[in-house]
Parts: C-alpha cells; sequence; structure tokens
C-alpha cells in the first residue's frame, strides 16, 4: 500500500519576462508556494511521498535562492518524503544544479538522478527515467520492461511527450511508449512535460503543472493524488486543485449587430476572481465605429480589475454605414476624409497592411471627431 | 456706391483750406499730382470718413488733424442705388457725421444714424472690403503689418469667399477640422517627429528595445559561456578520472622503475671502464718513460762524441780568426794616416783662396770710394747751383702772371692811349721851306699828325706866336688812360719794374733761375738720388772694405780653385779607404770573439756530455739495464690495452638507457603536470560556473526574453499607430486641400484673365490659411510669393484686389478701388500693362488712381477730375 502525490512542472525560477514587473513578482510567488501546497495536500490525504516528474526547475542553473528557497519548503515538510526527478528544463547533466540540491538538499528529500529501481517503502518500487538530456531523443523508460523489482508494486516516473502525442510543451521530442505502463506492468506511470492534467491510460497520468504559466491550457491546475492497494490493485486516482492564479484567454466573437459593452461583460469572470486572472481577450467578428469605440471604452474601464488584462482588437473588423460616417460629419472635407478611409479599408485590393492602417486611421478619426 | 467728389477742410496740410476732387468717372479717375500734393491726405481721410466713428480718436483719426488743430471734416458724394448722398463726418472737435440727399438737400440721417446708414452701404459691420480694395501708398504685400487688420482682412477674405463658393466650414471642415487636425498633430507628435521620427514615447519604446537587446545579447552570451564551462568542466572531470586510473598509474611507475635501475647499471660500467682507461693509461706512461730513459742514455754517448769533434774545430778556427784580425788591424792604421794627410792638403787650399779673394774685394772697394768721392764732389755743385737759383726765383715776383698782367695793363694803356689820340685835334706840318714850327722850343715834325693840347702854343719863326685852342673832348678817354697807366705802373712795381721792357728783363731772368735750378735738381736727383749723406755713407764703407788692399801679384782664383778641388777628392778617397779598413778590421774582430765563444761553448759541451754518459766503464751495463725495463713497460701496456677495450665492448647504451628514463620521467611527470593543470582548470571552472549560476543567469536571459517580447510588441503597437496616424493626416489633408480648392475657384476664375495680361501661362496658389496668394506658377516652377521682385509682388497685389472687386460686383457689392501710388517698382513694360488690366476691369468697376508719375499715368487714360484747394 502507498499513497503519494503526483507533480510536475514547478518551474520554479521561472521570470515571466514579457509581463510588467508587479504581476512577475505575483506569478513567481504562486510558484513558490506550490511547494507548500502540495505538502499540505499530502498531509491532508495522508500521503507519504510527493513525486515530482521533471521540471522542478525552469532552468539548469537556477538562482541559488530558487534553490535554497525549494529545498527549504521541502525540508519544512518533513512528514513526507520529496521524490525528485530532472526533466528537460533540469535535466540529469545539468551538473551544477544537481551538485548544489545534493550538496544542500534535506534528508526527505531523494533525488532520482539514475536509471535505477529505488524502493520507496517495503512495497513499493519506483523506476524513474530521468531525462539525460533537454532533447535525449529516445525512449528513456524503456528499462521499466526489464527491471527487476521483486514483488513491490512497480510505479514508474519519466518526463516528455508520449508517442501518439502531437506536441509536448515546448516543442521537445515525444518518444515515451503510451503503452509502456502495461509492457512494464507498472501500477501506475507518472509523467510529466505537459503542463495540462492528462490521462494517457488505465494507470498513465500527466499531473500537469500545480500553477499555469500560460493560456494554453484551460483546465484548473491540480496535482494528483494516487493510492496504491497493492500490486494487483489498480491504481486510484484523484485530481486535487492547487492553482491560485487563473489565466484564462477568452475569444469575444462580435456579430455586428450585437451590443459590444453587453457582450463584452458577458466574457468576463467574475468582479471576486479578476484580481486574481490574467486576462487575454481576443476580440474578433466586426463592430461598428460607434460601437468599437464604446468597447474599447469599456476594456480600459475594467483593465485595472484584472492582474494582468490585454485586449486584442486586431482581429475586429470593422463595419460601419451611413450613420457612422455622419458622426464624423455629413459633409465637408472631414467626411470626404472619412470616406476615403472607409473605401480604402475595404479595398481587397491593397496591400493588408495599408487597409488595417486606414481602418486604424477612421477608427482614430473617430475617435478625434466625437471627442469635439 | 460710387465717389463723385470728396471735400477735405482742414485736414492736415489743408489747414484752414478746403481740398476738393470733384468730377470723379465711373471707370478710372486719375488723380496726377506731384509729391507733398496730399494724395495720401485724401486716402487716408476717405478711410476714416467710411472706417471710423465719427467719435473715434483714434491714432489714424488723429492723424489728420493739422498742427494748428481744430476740427477735421471729411465729405464724399457718393452714388447708390438708393440715390446720391454726401457722407460728412467732423472729427475731433464738435464731432458728428451727416448724410444729406444730394438732390434736395434733405438730412438722411445724423451720427450714429449716419454711422449705421454707412455700415450698411457697406455691407457689413466690419472692416468690410476698403481694406481689401483701397491700396495704401507704400503697402507692397497683400496683407497690412498689424494683426489686427490682418484678423479683419481676414474675415472679409472669408466672409467675401464663402458668399460665393458656400460655407466655407461645410467646404473644409470648419473648426471641426481643425481640431480634428490638431488632435492628429497632437497625437502624432507623441511619438514621431515632424519627419517622421520615431520621437516621445515610441522612441522611448525603441529604447527600451534596443537596451532590453543589447542587454539579451550580452546574458545570452553569458549563458552560453556558462554552458560553455559546464562543458568543459565535464570534459575536465572526465580527464581528471582518467589520470587518476590506478593501473595506468601503476603501470607508469613500474616503467619508470625499471627505467631507472637500468640506468644505474650503465652508469656503473662507465665507472668500470673509466678505471681500465686510466690503468691503461698509466702503463703508457711508464712505456713511454722507459722509452725515454734509454733515448736519453744513448743520445748522451753520441752528444759526447760529437762534443769531442766540435771542441777541436772551434779551437783552431778561433786562432786563425786571431791572426787575420792582427793583419787588418795594420791596415786600418795605415789609411788612418794617409787620411789624415789628405786632410792637411784640403785645408791648406782653402786658406789660399781665400786670402786671395778677400785681397781681389779690398782692392775693388777702393775702386769704388774714388768714384764715389767724385760723385759726391758733383752733387755738391749741383746743390750749390740749385739753392742758388732757387734764391734767385724765390726773389723776383716776376712771374709768367705777373709778366701776363703786365702785358695786359700795357696793352690797355696802349688801347686808350690810341683812342685819346684818335679823338684829339690834331696838327700836321707839310714843310715846303726850311722854316720849321716849334712847339716848347722842339720842332714840329712835318708829314705827320701832332696832337694838340687844349691850348697848344706853337711858334711860327717870321710869323710870331700862335696859340691853338682845342676842344678838350677826350677828358674821359684820357682819363681812363691815366688810369690805365697808373694800374701798369703799380703792376711793374709789384715786381721792381718800371717799364714794360724792365718787366720782360725781370721775368726773363727769373724763368731762367727757374730753370737753372730744375737743372740743377736733376743732376742731383741722377747722382743721389737717396741723397748726398747716402753717398758718403757708402764711400765710408767702401773704404772700410779696401782696408789691407795692396799692389802684390796675384793667383789665378780657377788655379786656387782647381788645386782646392783635387786636394777634396785626395781626402774622399782617402776617407773611403779609412772606412773600408775599419769595417774590415771590425769584422775580423767580431769572427775572432764568436769563435772563441763558440771554442769555449764547445769545451762545455764535452764537459757536460761526459759527465752524462758517465763513466766509460759503467757504461754498457747501462745500456743494458734500460733496454729491459723498457721492454717490460711495454709489455704492461698491451695487457691494460686489451684489458679496455674488452670493458668497452661489454657496456650497456647509456644513452639508450637515458632515454627510456626520460621518457618514463616524462610519462610521470607529464601526468602529475596535466592532473595539476586539469585539477586548476576545474577550480577555474567551478568557480566560473558558480559565479554566472549564481546570479541566476538564465533566468535572467528568460526574464529579458519575455521582457523583450512585450517591448517589441508595443513598439510594433507605436508604429501602426504611427502609421494610422499619418494616413488618418495625409487623408485630412487631401480632403482639405482638395476643397480649399474648390473654395478658391472664384476668385481663381477671375484673377486668371487680369494674370494673363502680366503673365501668359502664369498662375496664382492660394495659402489655405490666410486666403491669399502664396506662389506663382510660371515657366512650369513656382516661386513663393518673397522671392519675387518688388514689382512682381505690387502687380500680384493689385491684381489680387482687381478680383476680389470683381467678387463683389458679382454680388451687387460695387466698391471703388483706390489705388495710392500703388505702382512704384514696377517698370515701363508693366505698368502699361497693369493700365490694361485696370482699364478692363474698369469697364464695370470704379476706379481711382492717386499718383505722382505725371508722365507715366498719361498712358492711363481714365477722367482727370478737378482738384481745387480754397482758403475757409
Amino acid at each position: 500500500m502507498i499513497k503519494f502525490i503526483h507533480s510536475s512542472d514547478l518551474h520554479l525560477g521561472k521570470p515571466f519576462g514579457r509581463f510588467p514587473e508587479d504581476v512577475r513578482v505575483r506569478l513567481r510567488q504562486a510558484r513558490a508556494d506550490v511547494l507548500p501546497s502540495l505538502a499540505s495536500l499530502a498531509r491532508d490525504h495522508a500521503a507519504s511521498h510527493v513525486l515530482l516528474a521533471g521540471d522542478t526547475f525552469d532552468q539548469t542553473t537556477p538562482a541559488p535562492s530558487v534553490i535554497r528557497q525549494a529545498l527549504n519548503m521541502m525540508r519544512a515538510a518533513d512528514h513526507l518524503t520529496w521524490i525528485l526527478m530532472p526533466g528537460n528544463h533540469d535535466h540529469a547533466n545539468a551538473t551544477e544544479l544537481w551538485r548544489q540540491v545534493a550538496r544542500d538538499a534535506p534528508p526527505n528529500v531523494i533525488l532520482q538522478l539514475e536509471p535505477e529501481p529505488y524502493a520507496l517503502n517495503a512495497q513499493a518500487t519506483l523506476l524513474p527515467a530521468p531525462p539525460t538530456e533537454r532533447h535525449p531523443g529516445r525512449d528513456l523508460t524503456e528499462w521499466f520492461d526489464g527491471a527487476t523489482t521483486g514483488e513491490t508494486v512497480r510505479i514508474g516516473l519519466a518526463h516528455g511527450s508520449v508517442t501518439d502525442f502531437d506536441s509536448s510543451e515546448e516543442g521537445s521530442s515525444s518518444v515515451i511508449a503510451p503503452d509502456r505502463a502495461r509492457r512494464a506492468k507498472l501500477s501506475y506511470l507518472g509523467l510529466g512535460d505537459w503542463h495540462g492534467q492528462l490521462q494517457i491510460g488505465p494507470e498513465t497520468w500527466y499531473s500537469g503543472a500545480p500553477e499555469a504559466d500560460g493560456f494554453k491550457h484551460d483546465k484548473i491546475p491540480s496535482a494528483l493524488l494516487v493510492e496504491i492497494e497493492g500490486r494487483t490493485a489498480p491504481a486510484k486516482v484523484t485530481s486535487l486543485p492547487t492553482g491560485t492564479i487563473n489565466w484564462r484567454r477568452v475569444t469575444l466573437d462580435l456579430a455586428g449587430e450585437d451590443s459590444c459593452e453587453t457582450a463584452h461583460e458577458a466574457v468576463l469572470p467574475s468582479l471576486r476572481e479578476r484580481a486574481l486572472t490574467m486576462l487575454d481577450l481576443v476580440i474578433t467578428g466586426r463592430a461598428g465605429p460607434l460601437d468599437r469605440v464604446a468597447l474599447e471604452t469599456a476594456i480600459v474601464k475594467v483593465a485595472p480589475d484584472f492582474l494582468w488584462h490585454r485586449a486584442d482588437l486586431g482581429a475586429l473588423g470593422m463595419v460601419h454605414d451611413t450613420a457612422d460616417l455622419d458622426a464624423i460629419d455629413r459633409q465637408g472635407a472631414l467626411r470626404a476624409a472619412a470616406d476615403a478611409l472607409a473605401q480604402e479599408a475595404a479595398d481587397d485590393t491593397l496591400p493588408p497592411k495599408a487597409r488595417e492602417a486606414a481602418q486604424a486611421a477612421l477608427s482614430h478619426l473617430f475617435s478625434f471627431a466625437l471627442e469635439v | 456706391m460710387k465717389l463723385l467728389a470728396l471735400h477735405l477742410t482742414n485736414v492736415r496740410k489743408f489747414t484752414g483750406k478746403r481740398a476738393s476732387i470733384t468730377g470723379i468717372g465711373d471707370g478710372i479717375t486719375v488723380v496726377s499730382e506731384a509729391n507733398e500734393f496730399g494724395k495720401s491726405t485724401f486716402f487716408d481721410a476717405i478711410h476714416a470718413l467710411f472706417f471710423e466713428k465719427y467719435s473715434s480718436s483714434a491714432k489714424s483719426v488723429k492723424s489728420l488733424q493739422p498742427y494748428a488743430g481744430g476740427a477735421v471734416e471729411v465729405a464724399a458724394d457718393v452714388e447708390t442705388d438708393q440715390g446720391s448722398f454726401c457722407v460728412k463726418k467732423r472729427f475731433l472737435s464738435r464731432k458728428g457725421a451727416k448724410i444729406t440727399r444730394l438732390s434736395d438737400g434733405a438730412t438722411v440721417a445724423q451720427d450714429d444714424e449716419a454711422e449705421r446708414w454707412i455700415s450698411t452701404l457697406l455691407g457689413t459691420a466690419s472692416d468690410g472690403p476698403a481694406g481689401l480694395l483701397w491700396v495704401r501708398q507704400g503697402l507692397l504685400g497683400l496683407e497690412p503689418d498689424s494683426a489686427k487688420e490682418k484678423t479683419q482682412l481676414m474675415e472679409t477674405r472669408r466672409d467675401l469667399l464663402s458668399s460665393v463658393a458656400g460655407e466655407i466650414d461645410a467646404m473644409t471642415g470648419g473648426r471641426r477640422m481643425d481640431r480634428v487636425m490638431r488632435r492628429v498633430a497632437e497625437s502624432l507628435s507623441e511619438i514621431t517627429t515632424r519627419t517622421g521620427r520615431k520621437a516621445g514615447t515610441w522612441k522611448a519604446a525603441s529604447e527600451v528595445v534596443d537596451a532590453l537587446d543589447a542587454e539579451y545579447v550580452s546574458v545570452t552570451a553569458q549563458v552560453q559561456s556558462l554552458d560553455k564551462a559546464l562543458s568543459d568542466r565535464k570534459q575536465a572531470e572526465a580527464s581528471l578520472k582518467r589520470l587518476d586510473n590506478a593501473d595506468a598509474k601503476a603501470r607508469r611507475d613500474e616503467a619508470f622503475t625499471a627505467a631507472k635501475a637500468g640506468m644505474e647499471k650503465a652508469r656503473a660500467h662507465v665507472g668500470f671502464v673509466t678505471l681500465a682507461r686510466q690503468d691503461r693509461d698509466l702503463a703508457e706512461l711508464k712505456t713511454k718513460s722507459a722509452q725515454s730513459e734509454l733515448d736519453a742514455f744513448l743520445n748522451a754517448i753520441d752528444l759526447l762524441n760529437t762534443a769531442g769533434r766540435q771542441a777541436k774545430n772551434s779551437s783552431a778556427e778561433a786562432e786563425e780568426a786571431k791572426c787575420e784580425a792582427l793583419r787588418l788591424r795594420t791596415v786600418l792604421e795605415a789609411a788612418q794616416i794617409q787620411h789624415r794627410g789628405a786632410i792637411e792638403a784640403v785645408a791648406e787650399n782653402r786658406k789660399l783662396l781665400d786670402v786671395t779673394r778677400l785681397q781681389i774685394a779690398a782692392r775693388k772697394a777702393k775702386t769704388e770710394a774714388a768714384q764715389l768721392e767724385k760723385q759726391i764732389t758733383k752733387a755738391e755743385t749741383a746743390l750749390g747751383g740749385r739753392n742758388a737759383a732757387r734764391a734767385i726765383t724765390k726773389a723776383s715776383s716776376a712771374t709768367p702772371e705777373w709778366l701776363r698782367r703786365v702785358e695786359q695793363a700795357q696793352a690797355e694803356v696802349l688801347k686808350l692811349n690810341a683812342a685819346v689820340e684818335a679823338q684829339a685835334t690834331t696838327l700836321e706840318m707839310t714843310y715846303d721851306g726850311a722854316t720849321r714850327i716849334t712847339q716848347d722850343g722842339v720842332i714840329v715834325p712835318g708829314d705827320q699828325p701832332i696832337a694838340l693840347d687844349a691850348e697848344t702854343h706853337l711858334n711860327l719863326p717870321g710869323i710870331g706866336k700862335m696859340t691853338v685852342h682845342s676842344p678838350d673832348v677826350g677828358e674821359e678817354g684820357r682819363a681812363r688812360l691815366a688810369t690805365a697807366e697808373d694800374s701798369l705802373n703799380d703792376t711793374l712795381s709789384q715786381a721792381g719794374g718800371e717799364t714794360f721792357q724792365e718787366a720782360r728783363i725781370l721775368a726773363t731772368t727769373r724763368a731762367e733761375a727757374e730753370t737753372k735750378a730744375d737743372l740743377a735738381q736733376a743732376v742731383l736727383d741722377t747722382l743721389a738720388p737717396q741723397g748726398i749723406e747716402t753717398l758718403r755713407t757708402a764711400k765710408a764703407d767702401a773704404d772700410l772694405a779696401a782696408t789691407g788692399a795692396n799692389d802684390e801679384k796675384l793667383s789665378a782664383i780657377t788655379d786656387l780653385e782647381s788645386h782646392l778641388a783635387q786636394a777634396q777628392e785626395a781626402e774622399d778617397k782617402a776617407q773611403r779607404g779609412l772606412s773600408n779598413a775599419d769595417t774590415e778590421h771590425a769584422t775580423a774582430r767580431e769572427i775572432t770573439i764568436k769563435l772563441q765563444a763558440a771554442a769555449d761553448s764547445a769545451q762545455q759541451a764535452l764537459e757536460r756530455a761526459s759527465v752524462d754518459a758517465g763513466a766509460e766503464e759503467t757504461r754498457d751495463s747501462q745500456r743494458a739495464e734500460r733496454l729491459r725495463a723498457q721492454a717490460q713497460e711495454q709489455s704492461a701496456l698491451i695487457k691494460a690495452e686489451s684489458e679496455l677495450l674488452a670493458l668497452i665492448a661489454a657496456a650497456p647504451d647509456l644513452d639508450t638507457a637515458q632515454a627510456e628514463l626520460k621518457r618514463a620521467e616524462d610519462t610521470v611527470n607529464a601526468v602529475r603536470q596535466e592532473r595539476v593543470q586539469v585539477g586548476e582548470r576545474l577550480a577555474a571552472l567551478s568557480s566560473e560556473i558558480r559565479t554566472l549560476a549564481g546570479n541566476g543567469i538564465e533566468e535572467h536571459r528568460d526574464e529579458l526574453e519575455g521582457q523583450l517580447e512585450a517591448a517589441r510588441a508595443t513598439e510594433a503597437r507605436f508604429e501602426q499607430q504611427a502609421a494610422a496616424l499619418a494616413r488618418l493626416q495625409s487623408a485630412l489633408d487631401a480632403e482639405r486641400n482638395a476643397a480649399r480648392d474648390t473654395y478658391f475657384g472664384p476668385i481663381q476664375e477671375e484673377l486668371k484673365p487680369l494674370l494673363s495680361i502680366l503673365h501668359r501661362d502664369a498662375a496664382l496658389s492660394f495659402d489655405s490659411e490666410s486666403l491669399l496668394p502664396s506662389g506663382l506658377m510660371r515657366d512650369q516652377a513656382k516661386e513663393t510669393l518673397e522671392d519675387l521682385s518688388g514689382g512682381t509682388k505690387e502687380q500680384i497685389a493689385i491684381l489680387t484686389r482687381l478680383a476680389f472687386a470683381r467678387l463683389f460686383a458679382r454680388q451687387g457689392r460695387h466698391m471703388p478701388i483706390i489705388l495710392d501710388d500703388a505702382l512704384v517698382y514696377s517698370d515701363d513694360d508693366r505698368i502699361i500693362k497693369m493700365f490694361t488690366a485696370l482699364t478692363r476691369v474698369a469697364r464695370d468697376q470704379q476706379i481711382l488712381v492717386f499718383t505722382c508719375r505725371q508722365l507715366a499715368f498719361q498712358d492711363l487714360g481714365g477722367a482727370r477730375p478737378t482738384v481745387e484747394i480754397i482758403d475757409t
């Protein structure tokens, strides 16, 4: 009988450089808080081990503070054992990192730098497949099939993509056999690399990252609680939410006749959630110039509600009629300029860049004309 | 409105006067007057009449008041659609305005009502078109200087053109367009420069990108350094592992030990060979010593024999040499005696020769002394003669000059005497008998004229006495003659003469004395050129040299010299004989000494050889002993040589042993050194890795990557925004310009035919802000107004006003055009063309021209009004 927490892809030390400084700090802190969260889950569910299936660290040479603080948090959770296996970001050949970890690690932290069986307890044996490089180029779990573990429960731990994945995180090659658990008679194969939680087979799971770091996955970041009663018993897997920052990419598709403000309000998370939400708003469809101005005003108004907010109106087409252009002017040079720009924006014979410039110019003209 | 007449009362120079212009026509009216007439006064007064309130005390109104002060009154008779009226205003004093109908003299309006009447007439409450149409003197351009006037005229133009082409705002977007364009410009200026380059926030964003990019490159390089350091460390660790391999180390140590043992063995063998070589060398020395002893003994025997022979021979040779030396000594002594005799003979001959030569010289000196004595006597005689002659010369003043003056004086006396005689009364007697007339007892000669004195007494024998009185006609001549005679006498007396003949004698005497002195001096210079004393000295010297002279007979010098030469030759011969004898004797002596020394030496050698050879009875036994010892040492040497060769043949190769040892040693050292180097390299790499990794360099790079991505996105947004704003700005500019082109259409339509009179195919471009011409297009080139000449500029200004006037007329607002000396810079040709343009417009437009160019404006034609100035 063994009960453990399976997690991966903590990516401690990830800088999030494309975000503003205050957001970066908050995101980094959220990642650092994952370790106490996992320890708390383990304690709450009486798990004896936390198995981290790679990419605990974001780089091969993270800052010493990142390593030390992570080890200190693990040391603090002395009621359980942390199993650290390298991933492709912190592969086994990252000698400086793992030397430092080995030097400073507390007794309850076990490194798995070699493909050798490790007895988690008297009933369970861990078969780790630590990546030797960022792109090993081979199935490192092959050795599981012939590994000798006696009568103990066989638990595999690997990092990478399975072969029927189209792509892994950040383009690593996909080489882990999807039926490795069956072929190696594993009770459970814990995988890392894919940041969204995903079950590949009856015994094969990606735990996903406990804290999201992008808008790619729409599931709530979680860890997996795994309970295995015995060698022949199936693993009982329970998903436990862990994420604190809500990364959301929302597409707002405007049909043209809708009220843009209403549609925009409808896709926004609740006010309570917004402070911990990273919102990437992608607006598509078509809107009239007045609606667009109103939408832009609304976006500017709600943006401060969010931890981070971005609205991409690049794909929003403009639809306008005589009434819209009348808002600029009914006649004269202003109106003539608006007509010329509108015509240019709709002229398919022009290069896209020229059309975009004309459309943006028309939007500015609307904004400026309505100001005065 | 048409102007009919103008009346100015008490305006500027028209103090206390009334100036009027009447008879202003419908078309062109030319007021052509000289400068200072007051044309500009009329212009300013009309302007004030129509555009200044009667109550105004503006500067333009005050300027109308003359120095004497008083009320200023301006009136104009005008014709309107409602009839003809007189518009009159009084400024500054007893102010008022009044409109009177001319037909009946009825007052139409007064004061403020009169002002409203005028405003209605002009058609606007503002400054009206006058500023636009009326051109003041000196106003070259199209706009006045003051901002207020500019604004007013701008409004007038806008108003005028609006009414023709429609609402300006409707066409150009008006203020709304202005604000939008301003907003676009503001937005654009926040991110770009005027030329479209990055500025403000866009530039800042771009700079952020550049800074981040630079930092990213730098940090990426550091990450690469870190990766390389990690890789290098891995390799170094592998190297260290290889170097620390125990088996390899044991193999290296074993090889080193074996090489070292081999080397020690080889070195020991070298020692044995050295000892054997020393033994061989010792035997060789002993052998050589025995041989030397044997050779010395045998040599001593030989030397003994040789020395005996040499001692005998040397003694004989020495004795023989002694005899020869004695013989040569005798020869030497004989040569010495002969040499001394020769020397004495030479001395005797030389002495005889010297004595003879001295006698000859004494005798010669004696002769010379006698000659010198004679020469001195002659010189002293010449000296005495010269001195006597010089004394005569010195005592006499009868120089040639003196004689010349005497001759001149004599000639003068003769000349004057002749003159006197020529003027005197003469008497010439011709006797035919014996009786003679006497004068003062002297017979008067016959047949020759005799000068008569003033009173001449003649005794005529037989007749009596006759006194002849002659007039004294030569008194002056006689006086001059007397003076000349006095002068002659004075001159004569200077040298002691009394008559002219004496004078000649005195002069001759003096000249002869001078000649004598010169002759004596020449003799003296010849005999004693250096003085008589020198001659005397020479004589004394000759006397001294002549001492000892005698008259004995002397041998010939040549004989004596020949005897001396023979004696000297004999001496030379004796000298050579002596020298040869001396040399031969010395040589013989030297040989004798050497042979004696050799004989002594041979004797000594014989004695030594005898000692070396020992006693004669032991010499055989000594030879046998030395031969035996030599044979024994030779045998020992052969044995030692054999042993040495055997050892050398058996010696191991020391070089090989050394090479093996060196190779083994080098291998150990190289491994040790490499290990040290690898260790140091590892330490350095670890340090570098710790430093770079400790800075979280990868994390920093990833962070920069993200920041760079965000910054580039921001920069791209600015670029898009700038492009959009620029496009908007160009669209607005294009549309507004198009609208303004339409807006300027009417004015262009009016202007084109007028402009073509001056410039064929020319066109004016208008400024969209000022609504005025801004440039001239001609010959396919555009010139700004500022670049045009003064003449062209003033022509365009007038044509533009003509065009505006026609626009007014098309609206039914007929306003006169007033030009006050407006064509100042135009040449004659252009003025004619301008007249054509004015005439063309004047067909339905009143134009009033003030000009001082009376001659030039004769060709303009038009009406000539009556100008009248009367006292009030």
